[in-house]
């Protein structure tokens, strides 16, 4: 590997525990929150954000900007966490999280600066990206879109009605990727609704399929310098990762989906990542 | 409107077509618009031929996106056209466009504010036959609980043409109700523009007003006609802007008329008499009467006979006028 990619590995690792660290300061602002599928996603965005999305925080509706939906939008705290990283935000708006009139809620909301939807309801935001893959082609702009999906969220059908319809009107420029972390509210994922093969799955409804280890910074950053996959066909990457990565006591398990954060919590998830550097 | 389209290349037949019946008129304004603007996008649900839009796809195929039947991604779909500086109209029958992709409308469109407009095909009963699973009486309701919707209830084709167009004026999302497969009366004569949110007023009239929207319009004027014959003079206001509801308007008729009766092809909860006691309610307590769907399921059938069954009628609603007369 060349230095080069080594100093650029380095610097994601790097965010994605800065990215962390920011989830955590959000949601011990708020008191609570989504943290375990959050820290399962910090990893992805870190090489979203600071790697692969063409974007400019000074100017956040740039025509040509690259797209990002979180469709999993009780991720929210991992998406403010990184637009503050990526200077959309002010990194001190964290700690007005779940505040009153707050910017910041559980969920995102299109009128903060680098948020391109308001998501939280589940199995939207694949169609939402769709639509805005379909307008580039349309308006003759060569952004790319990119959609993150939970797993647990696939059993929403709305979205295996998107991804029928993306595969239809061939749309190259749009990705999905799955932040399958295993886990979803209630218990594991398998034992709520198995969602079985999932990359046969996606490969039926006609997307070009690659699956990596969400942790794994070389393989994230290949994955996404791939893309697309093929020339007439949108591109999904099943990223599988530990809910709630990062912090030994809220990793795998579904306690951790949403949990109260406490002072002593706050500062033991502060220990933790500090070792980690 | 047929003037406007001379030198389209529409063909006559579809123009025509489009004279009698809302929904091949919102169809055949939509087309005309992406003639001179190309950011005008139609997502279909599987509407070509509900909505007319067999030319708008041989014109400009690329700017018509067919999503099939799922009315939930052509929801979302539309929003993120929006987002890129697109105008999409979103094609659908109301009973599925409506309830089927509440949530869509909601969160994507509504909550999110995009610029889309909803044109919702075979509205009320006019699937009569399909019964209850097919008719549409609670899109309004539904449409009015958002924020930032505009609600729009022609009354006609021609005013269906005029509202379409008039969206070009709106930023935000915009529900337009329209008919079924069957003929609709004209009843707007000489209108040139659109004017959302303002009432238009098809009769005057001092001893009472019927505030109606949709096809109760027609039937409200016929109900006007037999009134006179009883020596009551009764006022039609067609008010095809159920949001933002025209105030001053049914105030007027409240101060001026002292007597209400409304008239819709929707439930009596919910949509414009729902709007019009919610507003009188609190500022000027008026007696009045509901014409509209009770709080059932329509029963299967003809939709004239549907309509009549429910006194959704000439008779119900002058029936009704003359009850509050006493």
């Amino acid at each position: 590997m060349s230095t080069n990619r080594t100093a650029i590995l380095d610097r994601l690792v790097h965010e994605a525990l800065n990215i962390r660290r920011n989830i955590w300061r959000a949601l011990h602002a708020a008191g609570s929150g989504h943290i375990g599928g959050s820290l399962s996603a910090a990893d992805l965005l870190s090489a979203l954000y600071f790697h692969h999305l063409r974007l400019r925080p000074e100017d956040p509706n740039w025509p040509d900007r690259d797209r990002f939906v979180l469709s999993k939008g009780h991720a929210n705290a991992a998406l403010a966490a990184v637009l503050a990283r990526a200077g959309f935000i002010e990194e001190n708006l964290l700690d007005r999280f779940y505040g009153y009139e707050s910017s910041l809620g559980m969920h995102p909301d299109i009128t903060v600066p680098g948020v391109e939807m308001s998501t939280g309801g589940l199995g939207h935001g694949l169609s939402v990206g769709l639509g805005m893959a379909c307008g580039a082609k349309l308006t003759g702009r060569t952004f790319r879109t990119v959609v993150m999906l939970g797993d647990g969220e696939l059993q929403e059908g709305s979205n295996w009605e998107a991804a029928m319809a993306a595969t239809h009107h061939a749309q190259a420029s749009l990705t999905a990727i799955v932040d399958c972390n295993k886990i979803q509210q209630s218990g594991r994922v398998s034992e709520m609704l198995d969602l079985g093969t999932l990359g046969d799955k996606w490969r039926a409804f006609g997307w070009a399929v690659r699956e990596i280890d969400g942790h794994d910074m070389a393989a994230i950053v290949n994955a996404l310098d791939d893309l697309p996959y093929a020339h007439d066909k949108p591109s999904l990457i099943i990223a599988h990762t530990i809910k709630g990565k990062g912090t030994s006591f809220a990793e795998d398990t579904y306690l951790w989906h949403n949990n109260t954060v406490t002072d002593q919590i706050y500062q033991q998830a502060l220990d933790e990542l500090r070792e980690t550097e | 409107m047929i003037s406007n389209l001379t030198n389209s290349g529409i063909p006559p037949k579809t123009i025509e077509a489009a004279a009698n019946q809302s929904r091949l008129a919102f169809g055949l304004a939509i087309t005309e618009m992406a003639c001179h603007d190309d950011t005008i996008v139609a997502v279909s649900a599987d509407t070509l031929d509900l909505i007319g839009l067999r030319d708008f796809r041989d014109r400009f195929p690329d700017r018509l996106i067919e999503i099939g039947i799922a009315e939930q991604n052509a929801m979302g779909v539309a929003s993120g056209l929006a987002t890129t500086g697109l105008r999409p109209f979103v094609c659908g029958y109301a009973p599925f466009i409506t309830a089927r992709s509440m949530e869509q409308l909601r969160n994507d469109v509504a909550y999110a504010n995009q610029r889309v407009v909803i044109g919702a095909g075979a509205s009320g009963v006019s699937l009569g036959v399909a019964g209850g699973t097919h008719h549409a009486l609670e899109d309004l309701a539904l449409m009015r609980a958002l924020p930032n919707m505009t609600v729009l209830v022609p009354a006609d084709a021609r005013q269906a043409w005029h509202a379409t167009k008039a969206t070009n004026k709106l930023s935000g999302p915009t529900y337009i109700r329209l008919g079924g497969r069957i003929e609709e009366p004209p009843v707007t004569q000489n209108e040139k523009v659109f004017q959302v949110g303002k009432a238009q007023l098809l009769r005057d009239g001092a001893d009472i007003t019927i505030i109606a929207c949709g096809c109760m319009v027609a039937l409200a004027l016929r109900a006007a006609d037999d009134l006179k014959v009883k020596g009551v003079n009764a006022r039609i206001l067609n008010m095809h802007t159920i949001k933002p509801l025209d105030d001053q308007a049914v105030l007027s008729a409240a101060s001026e008329t002292q007597k209400i009766v409304t008239a819709e092809e929707h439930h009596i909860t919910g949509g414009l008499g729902g709007a019009v006691a919610e507003l009188l309610a609190q500022h000027l307590p008026t007696p009045m009467r509901l014409i509209g769907m009770p709080d059932k399921f329509a029963v299967v059938g003809p939709t004239d006979r549907v309509r009549e069954r429910y006194q959704m009628s000439v008779c119900g609603i002058s029936t009704a006028c003359l009850d509050l007369m006493g």
